[in-house]
Formats: structure tokens, C-alpha cells, sequence
């Protein structure tokens, strides 16, 4: 099997998948140089992590020919082609929360390194070459979320990887640590590895990638140089049609006809906030700006009512409204999207049905029966309404893709009208399609008169969907900008807290 | 006859059904080969009474089981409540009694759930060991209540014709038992399947943090199955003395895994949110079918709890085999 590029790390050719009743990939051709990085783009359910799955052998394609590092490669294991030189960074990561940086990088191979010791200095060999300062003595579990993938590409570099595949893995890190990931990615690719790098986020499949391959239910769409792409090419090839924009026309109100206060919290404290206090006009989506963990989702939390506060005063329309559990915020007229779709929102096992319904399930219920028939309409309407692509209500949530998930959470909380919706991290993971339609219901939401908390990493999005915006920083609102007048790196710095006006 | 109904899950529950069918099935049949009188009337009614307190037991725990816990203080409350009510019908009445015991059985099943929840131990794992503990509280209030003696319902003077017809009775060929479950399956499998309070017990097994911040009420689940479970118990353990005619204050030795036994046999997962009372009837059928069998064929107790032990572990196997 020498006929191939030498060059070539990784060919894929044809490589067919079929699923009860789905064609998951169909005649797929992938070709990854050393020392390249290919940016791998799709909508999600286009096929990538079917394909990635089947290259680390957690499954075995219907037909195609799959050449690794010069040999054909059949019925792999994951463990066998970690060995072979291919290792995959899941969002996930796989690292054991209790034990030490070093024994994780080596983890099964301590004899191999002669003990602890002979591992830990291997540990901090390959942290050093990839100029990560991490202690191989600390615990994984005390590491952000930056220093574990740190940590999880130490780990694929001393299997010797060849290639190494990142599925999202921008997801959660700051600016800053996503330029540290570049380095490395560059550092990397100097040393001939070749990377597979996934992610939703265009902007760096355009800084980072040489070429891009597009992906679209199963299908490879294009592979092209990332020069000859423009992003809108990108985008129309990814979904299949063309979107103008990537942000709808910012909803106008609030800032530019003053209404009345929705929502007033004043100072609302637990372990982690203090003093916070805001207020929520009709019609207005207002959004908060702050690092992961900076308070953002403690605040939504905590007017939700879903931990527990130390004090505060909430008021909506001008009345004071005691909110001790989340159900006494729906009564109330809030609804709360989580920001952890899987662990927070759906009941994974249960029905698209029963997901959507489960927010207006007390309503349905009469003497304590419930209206499995009203149930069956609310489904369908929301289904029909937000364009929910699933073969049917009774399908379960498990399957459905990520943008069809968040829609179905969506629904289920629209279906209580509610006057204030809180998003929390609501496109996180889902594809430049579904995000739009995502966009276009905050903005169809406004339009009927409610309102909006939007809390999300992604700057752009936050810019250009909020009409007001708060930063947050180390449990304190530091800032409130006009996002239509406010330059990114002011806000920025209110909400690093580099200005100082954070911590009084 | 899960909570949802597509299509892989109809072939799953029907699999899974259809494997129990033929356990059960099998075992009638070599049965029958080897000891005809398997089929006498006396049998088939001893099968009848047999099965009575073990399907009440079992009924209630499925609902714990579907809302993502356990509950292993069963053997605990079975003996206190068959204590105290025996000792009840001859200075307060039959009926008195049999409602005191019932109180009794919800009672401290309620009292499960909320150390449960006052201690926040709202894991499959902490339930476990916090329903062990309240089992031997129990236990020992029964010994302690009883002065560990055991008594004898021919002791009692004032008549005990209602325990005699639920222990000794029949309408028409079944067992008064029999259609006493009949009546509780069906309350049940109604409550489970059509009113808010069953879907929320549902969703409270697949995923609490989800159910709470939709509002539903998880708190109020979690109360419910246990008390659920307490009353169904404390049903069983009427039965049971009734039957044996004796109230001995460990009576309920071994229900406890028996009962899970005839739950995750029948097809309700361990993991929560899925399953039916329905389906814990056939493991209940088997359980039970397995003692009578075993007992007629002269295989040793000693014997039999090995094979439970085995078909328990071989249920969990199946049931995550075809999860993945």
C-alpha cells in the first residue's frame, strides 16, 4: 500500500456509514497532509464526528478505504490507533479529575516510565515543549478548562501522535487562552503533526487552518484552500443556501423608545454576587458580558430562583414578586434556557413531546390528570413553528441534532408566554443555520413585547443581538455599554475588570 | 408500554417482555415435566397467595425505582406495620387496624424521603444507604415494640374474619389478594401514566436538574414514591401476616430484594425515568413462580437465593447491553 502521496498522513476515501435508517455519511474523502491543519466545518448532524468516530474505531464503516501513516487501516480499536499515532481531543475531555497532570498524560504507562518519578519527568518534558508551565504534580481536577486540553494534547504528543483531532476545541476558553492554543497548534504543526481541528466558530477556522474540507448531511460539500474561501461562501456551503447575514437586523427599542421597567432586581447577593442590581425594559434584549465564571449564569440563576440568595428584591412590572423556586418564577412569567443543553435542559430518554411540554405540564393538568391530547398540539405547534427537524413528535431528544435540541427547549418555554426569557449560552455548539433561527426568534419574542437576558461567550453575538449590555466581573456589574456606540476592547476591559472598578 | 412509544423502544420493550415471557414460560413447562402436581388447584392457588405481598412490595417500588432511587427500608416497614397492626385488632377493631397500618406504612415512607431530601442525598447511591439505615431503625422498633416475640393471630379473640378473607379468601377462583392487586395495578398504572404527579416522576428519574428547572415539581416526586412505596409495603405486610396467620417482628426479611428483583427482572431500568408497573407484574410472575417451582422441583433455599442473586445480575447485563 505504497501508492500513496507520501505525504499524505491520513486519506479517506468513500467511506460509507449507514445507521437504521440513516445515511450518516456517504462516499466521504478526506486527505490530511503532515503537518497541515485542516479545518473540518458542518452544520451539526452533517457527519464530522460520524467520521471521527469511525478513524478512532469507536465505529467500523459500511465500505471505503481508510490509509493511515502509509497502511490500510480495518477494524481498529480506539486504544489501537491511540497507539497507531491518532488521537482525538474530545470537548469531553478524557482526563481522571483525581489524580495528578502527570499521571494523566501517562495514565496505564507508569511502569513503562519506571515510576512516578521517570513519569512526572516525561510529563514535564512534553508540557515544557509545548510551552506549558502547568505542575505535573497538580490536580486535574484544580486546572481550568484551558490547562486540561494543555494537558489532553500532552497526552496525545506522548503517544507520539501523528495526527491529532480537536472536536470544538474553542468551546470554553477566554481570548486570551485561545490564542495560547494557537501557539500551540502552529508549534505543532512545525513538528510535522497533522491536526483536525472542528469547530463552529468560522473566524478561526480562517486563522488557523490551511485547508478546509465542508461537510453537509454526509456528504463532503468542498475542500478547498482557506484563502479561497470567502466566510459567506463558507456559510451558504455549510447550510446549503445562502444567509445574508449572520446576525438578523438588531431589534429596535429600549435605547431608542424609552419603555417602562420590566424587570427590577436590586441587590441581589449570594456566595458569589454581590450587590447586583439592574433593571429590564419591555421590548429589550439586554446582554451580559463577563468571563466564564465571572457571575453571569449565577445572577440568571438566582432571579430564577434556582439557587439559593442571601437577600434581594425583584420586581416586575413595579411588584414585588417573591420568588423562592423556579416555579414561582414561570408563575411569574420567566422562562430560563440553561446553558448545559444535555445536563440542564432535556430529559435526554424522553420524547421530543414531553421535552417541548414539560415547562407547561401543570397546565395541562386537570383534577390532576393530565391532557395527553393538548399535549400532542402543543407539541406539534412548536415543532411546526420553530422548524424542529425530527422525524417525529414521539422520536427521542437523544437524537435529535444540537440546534434541534436547544429549539425544542425553546419551544417548551414559549409555550408559557413568557415575559422575560433568559438565555444562557443559547447557540453554544450549534451551527451557523440554526443560530440564525435562533436569532430570529429572540427577535420575534421582542416584537410580541417581551423580554430578553442574553448571556453568551461569544462577543459578536452579545454586540450585535443586545439592545443594553452589562459586563460582569468577579460577582459585580462593572459597565453598561450601548452596544451600537461602544467599542469591544472598552467593553473588554470592564469586563476583565482591568479598569479596576470591580473590586471596590 | 414505556412513557414513549417509537418505534426502537417498542421492539426494545417487546424484547424485553418476550425474554421474560419465555423465562417464565420455560420454567412452568420443565416444572410441569417433572412434578405434574405443579398444576393441582391447591398449588395454583398457593401460586395466587404466594404472589400477593410480593406484587404489592414490588408495585410501590417501581415507582421509586422509575423516579431514580431505591428503597431498601421495605423489610423494615413490613415488620413494624405487621407488629403493630396485629397487636391493634383486638383493642381497636379490624378495620381500625388495617387503616393504622396502612398510616403507619406511609408514614415512614414519607419519613424516608425527607431525611432524603433534608439531607440533600439525592443520588441513587445515598438513597440506598439511607433507606439501609431507616430499614434497621425499623426492624428494631418492630423488636423493640414486639419484645421479639411473634404473635399469633389465633391469639386474638374479638374475630379476625377480614384478615382471614384477605389471607384465606376468594371471589370466585382468584384469591382475595389477587384481585386486591388487580384493583391496586390498575389505580396505579392509571396514576402513572395519565395524571401530572406520575409524568413528574417520570421526568424526576431521567433528569432532576432539568425537571426542577421546568418547574416541575421534583421535591414533591421524590416525597411521593416513597410514600407510594411505604403504603404498597405496609399493604403487602397485611397480606402477609394474614396469610401465614403469624406476625413475626422480621417478617419482612428479604423482601426488600426480592422486590428490586422483580422490578429490574420485569424491565424498569435501574438508572430511572423508564419502566411501568406493568412490566414489574412479570417480574413479580417470575419471582414468584421461581420460589414455587424451585420449592416443588426440592431445590435447597440455600440454592434458590444463589439463583436470584444470578438472574438479578444477568437482568442489570441485559438491560445495559442494549442500551449501548
Amino acid at each position: 500500500m505504497e501508492n500513496i502521496d507520501s505525504e499524505a498522513i491520513l486519506k479517506m476515501k468513500d467511506v460509507t456509514k449507514t445507521f437504521p435508517g440513516v445515511k450518516a455519511l456517504e462516499k466521504v474523502s478526506i486527505e490530511v497532509k503532515r503537518g497541515q491543519v485542516l479545518g473540518l466545518v458542518g452544520e451539526n448532524g452533517a457527519g464530522k464526528s460520524t467520521l471521527m468516530k469511525i478513524l478512532s474505531g469507536v465505529y467500523t464503516k459500511d465500505s471505503g478505504t481508510v490509509i493511515f501513516d502509509g497502511e490500510t487501516i480495518e477494524n481498529i480499536t480506539p486504544v489501537e490507533s491511540l497507539h497507531r499515532g491518532l488521537s482525538i481531543i474530545y470537548q469531553e475531555f478524557n482526563l481522571v479529575n483525581s489524580m495528578t497532570v502527570g499521571e494523566n498524560i501517562y495514565l496505564g504507562r507508569f511502569k513503562e516510565m519506571r515510576g512516578m518519578r521517570g513519569t512526572h519527568a516525561k510529563a514535564r518534558e512534553l508540557l515544557d515543549s509545548i510551552g506549558s508551565r502547568i505542575d505535573t504534580w497538580s490536580l486535574v481536577s484544580e486546572l481550568s478548562v484551558s490547562e486540561m486540553q494543555m494537558v489532553e494534547i500532552a497526552k496525545a504528543l506522548s503517544f507520539n501522535s501523528k495526527l491529532i483531532i480537536m472536536d470544538e476545541p474553542s468551546s470554553s476558553l477566554t481570548a486570551d487562552e485561545l490564542k495560547k492554543l494557537f501557539d500551540i497548534v502552529h508549534q505543532l504543526k512545525k513538528r510535522g503533526i497533522a491536526i483536525i481541528y472542528i469547530s463552529h466558530k468560522l473566524d478561526e477556522i480562517f486563522d488557523l487552518c490551511d485547508i478546509v474540507t465542508i461537510m453537509r448531511d454526509g456528504h463532503v460539500i468542498d475542500t478547498k484552500p482557506v484563502g479561497e474561501l470567502t466566510r459567506n461562501d463558507m456559510i451558504a456551503k455549510m447550510v446549503g443556501r445562502s444567509i445574508e447575514n449572520e446576525y438578523p437586523e438588531r431589534p429596535r427599542c429600549a435605547v431608542h423608545c424609552p419603555s417602562d421597567t420590566l424587570l427590577e432586581v436590586r441587590s441581589l447577593n449570594t456566595k458569589k454576587l454581590h450587590d447586583i442590581s439592574f433593571t429590564l425594559k419591555k421590548g429589550e434584549i439586554l446582554g451580559f458580558i463577563g468571563l466564564v465564571g465571572a457571575g453571569r449564569t449565577e445572577i440568571v440563576r438566582a432571579v430564577f430562583g434556582a439557587d439559593k440568595v442571601k437577600g434581594h428584591d425583584i420586581r416586575i412590572n413595579g411588584k414585588h414578586i417573591k420568588i423562592k423556586n423556579p416555579r414561582d418564577a414561570k408563575a411569574a412569567g420567566v422562562a430560563f434556557v440553561p446553558e448545559d443543553r444535555k445536563l440542564q435542559g432535556l430529559a435526554l430518554s424522553f420524547s421530543v413531546k414531553h421535552n417541548i411540554s414539560m415547562a407547561a405540564l401543570d397546565r395541562l393538568t386537570k383534577y390532576g390528570f393530565l391532557n395527553t391530547s393538548a399535549e400532542k398540539g402543543i407539541a406539534e405547534k412548536h415543532i411546526k413553528a420553530l422548524g424542529i427537524k425530527t422525524p417525529h413528535m414521539n422520536t427521542t431528544a437523544v437524537n435529535l441534532s444540537g440546534g434541534n435540541q436547544q429549539k425544542c427547549i425553546v419551544g417548551r418555554w414559549l409555550e408559557i408566554n413568557p415575559n422575560i426569557l433568559i438565555l444562557d449560552e443559547p447557540t453554544r455548539g450549534i451551527d451557523v443555520g440554526a443560530k440564525y433561527e435562533i436569532y430570529l426568534l429572540m427577535k420575534k419574542v421582542v416584537e410580541n413585547g417581551g423580554s430578553i437576558i442574553l448571556i453568551s461567550s461569544e462577543l459578536p453575538e452579545v454586540l450585535n443581538m443586545s439592545n443594553r449590555v452589562l459586563t460582569i466581573c468577579e460577582g459585580r456589574i462593572t459597565g453598561e455599554f450601548d452596544p451600537e456606540e461602544a467599542d469591544a476592547n472598552s467593553i473588554m476591559e470592564k469586563a476583565i475588570g482591568l479598569s479596576g472598578e470591580g473590586k471596590i | 408500554m414505556g412513557l414513549q412509544i417509537n418505534h426502537r423502544s417498542v421492539i426494545k420493550a417487546l424484547f424485553k417482555d418476550y425474554l421474560i415471557l419465555v423465562a417464565i414460560i420455560a420454567l412452568v413447562f420443565v416444572t410441569i415435566i417433572f412434578e405434574p402436581k405443579f398444576l393441582s388447584s391447591a398449588n395454583l392457588t398457593n401460586i395466587m397467595r404466594q404472589f400477593g405481598p410480593l406484587s404489592m412490595v414490588s408495585l410501590g417500588m417501581t415507582f421509586v425505582i422509575i423516579g431514580g432511587f431505591i428503597d431498601l427500608s421495605v423489610a423494615g416497614i413490613m415488620s413494624l406495620v405487621a407488629v403493630i397492626t396485629v397487636s391493634l385488632i383486638e383493642p381497636a377493631g379490624q378495620f381500625p387496624a388495617l387503616i393504622a397500618g396502612l398510616c403507619i406504612g406511609a408514614a415512614a415512607g414519607y419519613l424516608n424521603s425527607a431525611v432524603i431530601l433534608t439531607c440533600g442525598a439525592l443520588t441513587s447511591a445515598e438513597a440506598l444507604f439511607i433507606t439501609f439505615g431507616m430499614s434497621t431503625v425499623y426492624g428494631a422498633l418492630a423488636l423493640i415494640f414486639s419484645k421479639g416475640a411473634t404473635q399469633h393471630m389465633s391469639w386474638i379473640t374479638s374475630g379476625t374474619w377480614v384478615y382471614d378473607a384477605i389471607g384465606q379468601g376468594s371471589v370466585g377462583f382468584l384469591s382475595v389478594s389477587f384481585v386486591v392487586f388487580l384493583l391496586c395495578l390498575f389505580i396505579l398504572y392509571i396514576f402513572q401514566q395519565k395524571t401530572y404527579l406520575g409524568r413528574a416522576v417520570f421526568l424526576t428519574g431521567c433528569n432532576k436538574t432539568a425537571a426542577e428547572l421546568s418547574g416541575v415539581h421534583v421535591k414533591r416526586s421524590i416525597r411521593l414514591i416513597y410514600t407510594i412505596s411505604g403504603i404498597m409495603t405496609a399493604a403487602g405486610s397485611i397480606m402477609l401476616f394474614s396469610r401465614v396467620t403469624t406476625a413475626s417482628p422480621v417478617i419482612g426479611k428479604n423482601y426488600e430484594t426480592n422486590a428490586i428483583l422483580a422490578v429490574v427482572v420485569g424491565g424498569t431500568t435501574l438508572r430511572g425515568g423508564e419502566g411501568s408497573v406493568l412490566r414489574t407484574v412479570l417480574g413479580v410472575m417470575l419471582v414468584t413462580l421461581l420460589s414455587n417451582c424451585m420449592n416443588m422441583l426440592g431445590v435447597s433455599t440455600f440454592m434458590q437465593t444463589v439463583l436470584k442473586g444470578a438472574i438479578l445480575i444477568i437482568a442489570i447485563w441485559l438491560d445495559n447491553r442494549k442500551e449501548s
